[in-house]
């Protein structure tokens, strides 16, 4: 992904990402055919696994302002680092009760109102520096680092809970308020993003106490760190690994050089390729192209902007979304390594509405719209930039599709990193490339267009507002998710995205390497749980 | 006037220049659309914590204030830290520069004596066969973009005959020379295009002094061939050779930052470029001033040397 810029690309992620409400079926999909699965019972078939050797992995980097510091960095890197490094509250495991795997808990208590959350801690965790994990070190964790962290990544766990005012209750408890009643938010503290560290931690070095599966022994800012296996890691009686003895990880910032150190054997694991790199692998016999799955894909959309004419008119908001040619855009800008997608974001969370109609391809129709509103032949700019592998392909189709039904279309492409960077301005754009991370969909609702943020185009609706948080306070999941599928209809009917295609994250391993999907953050590996062919 | 004026004058100028081009940079990144505020708190942020986010970076005063303040700081060897990530930039420059010095370095060990040998056989054969051929290879490869040059490279020694690695992976805890393999195709790459660059400005200037009176006087003499080029032409076409030489190190700097996002070559052309992309100004202003003042040296010294090898030198002019 040569032309992409991925701070900016992660932040988008991490702003979704901050949230994991329910792990998906794709989860459960992913970890039965990775050969493993998520539950603590995975230490029973880790005796097929080939404990030892050091596994080398390249990710794209943040270049020289990566940081230990995961609380101030805002690369994917720095959080894939930091999970090998730290012990973490919970992990999300769609096989376990409420979805979620404790790490350093026994488990989360929930108040009869839904305000309260009990943290209980599981009791002789140790720090690599001999001391024993107490409420201490979890309330430092949360109320002091996570609390004061200006990255999107927890931000919707701080509009949930008041992290700030977080107590302890003895050695082992931590009792943390919510803001508002919420039935789910063992989802959101037990994603993966909340590490703990030891109390007092300001900053952060190879000589830092942890307790997380690996021990950090080397770490040079942009280019990589390497790890030994931390013996004493709690997950380790839980027969939750690490199984191997080293762990490298590599900042390799261009698609086609990570590829050549996965094909040269400089390298076992490859994050996130552009789709033609991964076209070129799949040629290679001595490696694996490994998508991720649903729900862990990345959709492409185009927003209409309903405060500039046309777009405020309904009709013409279905004639743009009638227009797009889907399946082209699959086969062409991907290969064929996509899905269609239904102007809806999180395909393949629990809380994604299904049942709707997948909406077809109508030029015609989309034609006959655009002349009942009076908006034939009208002029528009669609803008967008390489932020992510195959957004400018896929905004380039568009334009094609949109001049079949006589709209007047051009594009703007700017360079890469430039759509973001001025987000007022790229909020004022009348038609705009953008692209989904994968939350589930109501955290997406709430997070980029509730309130009538500027992130939403012009979209005010308070009683879909309304409707959204009333899905997530029911602790009845079948009242959440008729609640949930009322919001996301009248999203799909009356709604100003076009979302044509979901893309994966093209991965890319030697043969043979396995657990990397059984320690899953969201979009990101973990290597707790890795073993070398 | 004397020698210690002169130096005296060149770096008050370079001292002048350094201060023209730091306001440049500044302004070049007031001017660029957005701020690193979209990369410190995410696109999503809502209008307040942008605010909130602004006023903390200071992005909320005046450029003039900003900079003022900046060139105060750096005035006195602090060059602040960079927005996001929070990395001390004089940390940075001093993990990155000495990577990117030393690839310029090898460079130039490989492209000088090169530039010289193709330029001076060139120049003394100005019209003849061997000059048209070494000129008209060096035309091509000088035309060439680095990242042509870089695939090509790659496709023939990595891919094809595997001599090679694809990254210049540095290994963990070391240097590049730590690694030595990962570095022979960028420096390869750069070498290519800088010899061309050099080799063409020299056999200019050879091609000049090839034709001069005491040249001419020197064949009339029976002096030929290497003699000839050694004794005669190269101490009269040293001083623009050096010239030159330092103008191609301009054009290997621009050429690196290509170079090493290719090679994923860990030097400060890439963290320049990924500075740029984030509007990280503190990172930008501290590498760029840093990179100015870097060439700045390198021409002062190539003209000191150029003087120094000018057979009929008298005082500096």
């Amino acid at each position: 992904m040569p032309h992409s810029f991925d701070r900016r690309r992660f932040l988008r992620q991490g702003t979704l990402a901050a949230v994991a409400l329910a792990a998906g079926p794709g989860l459960i999909t992913a970890c039965a055919s990775g050969g493993t699965t998520a539950s603590p019972k995975a230490g029973a078939s880790s005796g097929a696994r080939r404990a030892g050797g050091t596994l080398r992995a390249a990710f794209v980097g943040g270049g020289a302002s990566e940081t230990l510091d995961f609380f101030n960095g805002p690369t994917p890197l720095d959080l894939v680092r930091a999970r090998a490094w730290h012990g973490t509250l919970g992990n999300l495991d769609p096989t376990a009760e409420y979805g979620v795997r404790y790490g350093v808990l026994e488990a989360i208590d929930v108040s009869e109102d839904l305000t309260t959350y009990t943290l209980r801690l599981r009791s002789g965790v140790r720090f690599t520096d001999g001391s024993t994990l107490t409420s201490a070190d979890v309330l430092h964790s949360l109320a002091t680092l996570a609390a004061g962290s200006k990255l999107p990544v927890f931000r919707m766990a701080s509009l949930n809970f008041d992290l700030a005012h977080a107590k302890a209750d003895g050695d082992l408890k931590v009792v943390l308020p919510a803001v508002r009643p919420i039935a789910d938010g063992r989802l959101i503290l037990c994603q993966g993003n909340f590490l703990v560290v030891k109390n007092g931690t300001r900053t952060f070095s190879t000589a830092t106490p942890t307790c997380g599966p690996f021990k950090l022994t080397e770490f040079t800012a942009g280019q990589g760190a390497a790890f030994t296996r931390n013996d004493d890691y709690y997950g380790a009686a839980l027969g939750q690994g690490p199984y191997l003895d080293g762990l490298e990880l590599r900042s390799i910032a261009d698609s086609e050089a990570r590829a050549g150190a996965l094909t040269s054997g400089a390298a076992d694991f490859v994050h996130d390729l552009a789709p033609v790199t991964a076209r070129t692998l799949a040629a290679d016999d001595s490696v694996d192209v490994v998508p991720s799955r649903s729900p862990y894909l990345v959709g492409l959309s185009f927003r209409m902007n309903m405060n500039v004419k046309p777009f405020d008119d309904e009709r013409v908001r279905e004639a743009f979304k009638l227009a797009v040619d889907r399946e082209a855009m699959v086969s062409t800008v991907f290969y064929g390594n996509a899905t269609v997608g239904n102007d809806l974001p999180a395909m393949g969370f629990p809380d994604y509405a299904d049942g709707l109609p997948q909406r077809a391809h109508d030029p015609e129709k989309a034609r006959a719209l655009l002349k009942a509103a009076g908006a034939e032949g009208m002029e528009v700019v669609l803008t967008t930039g390489p932020e992510t592998p195959g957004m400018v392909e896929a905004a380039t189709l568009y334009v094609e599709d949109l001049k079949k039904v006589g709209v007047k279309a051009s594009l703007k492409e700017l360079p890469a990193g430039q759509l973001f960077a001025d987000f007022a301005a790229y909020t004022r754009l009348p038609l705009a490339a953008s692209y989904q991370v994968p939350v589930p969909a109501l955290s997406t609702y709430q997070i980029g267009t509730a309130g009538g943020s500027p992130a939403a185009f012009g979209w005010k609706r308070p009683e879909v507002d309304a409707l959204v948080s009333n899905a997530r306070a029911q602790s009845d999941a079948a009242t959440a998710s008729r609640l949930g599928t009322d919001a996301q209809r009248t999203l799909w009917e009356e709604g100003n995205t076009v979302l044509p295609v979901f893309k994966p994250y093209l991965n890319a391993q030697v043969k043979g390497l396995t657990g990397i999907d059984a320690d899953l953050f969201e979009q990101f590996p973990g290597f707790s749980r890795a073993a070398l062919p | 006037m004397s020698w210690a004026v002169y130096l005296g004058r060149r770096l008050a100028g370079a001292a002048v220049t350094l201060v023209l081009l730091s306001c440049a940079v500044f302004a070049a990144t007031a001017v660029l659309p957005g701020d690193a505020v979209s990369a410190v708190a995410g696109p999503d942020a809502s209008a307040a914590e942008r605010a909130r986010v602004r006023a903390a970076l200071g992005l909320d005063r005046p450029v003039a204030a900003r900079y003022a303040d900046w060139a105060y700081r750096a005035v006195h060897g602090d060059l602040g830290t960079g927005f996001v990530g929070h990395r001390p930039v004089a940390d940075v420059l001093a993990g990155r520069l000495p990577n990117s010095l030393l690839l310029a370095g090898l460079t130039l060990a490989l492209a000088a004596p090169l530039a010289v040998g193709l330029g001076l056989s060139a120049g003394l054969r100005a019209g003849r066969g061997a000059d048209r051929l070494i000129s008209t290879l060096a035309q091509v490869a000088a035309g060439v973009p680095e990242f042509v040059a870089a695939a090509l490279l790659i496709a023939v020694l990595s891919v094809r005959l595997d001599l090679l690695p694809r990254v210049s992976l540095v290994p963990l805890g070391g240097g590049p020379l730590d690694a030595p393999r990962g570095l022979v195709l960028p420096v390869l790459t750069l070498a290519a295009v800088g010899t061309a660059v050099a080799t063409r400005l020299i056999r200019v200037s050879a091609a000049d002094v090839a034709t001069s009176p005491y040249v001419e006087t020197a064949r009339l003499n029976g002096v030929r061939g290497v003699r000839l080029a050694l004794r005669h032409v190269l101490p009269n076409a040293a001083g623009p050779a050096v010239q030159a030489l330092t103008l191609t190190t301009g054009v290997l700097v621009g050429g690196a930052v290509v170079v090493e996002s290719v090679f994923d070559y860990p030097g400060i052309g890439r963290e320049l470029q990924r500075a740029v992309a984030a509007r990280d100004v503190p990172m930008v202003q501290g590498i760029a001033t840093t990179l100015v003042a870097v060439m700045l040296l390198i021409l002062l010294l190539g003209d000191v040397c150029g003087w120094l090898l000018d057979p009929a030198r008298g005082e500096p002019r």
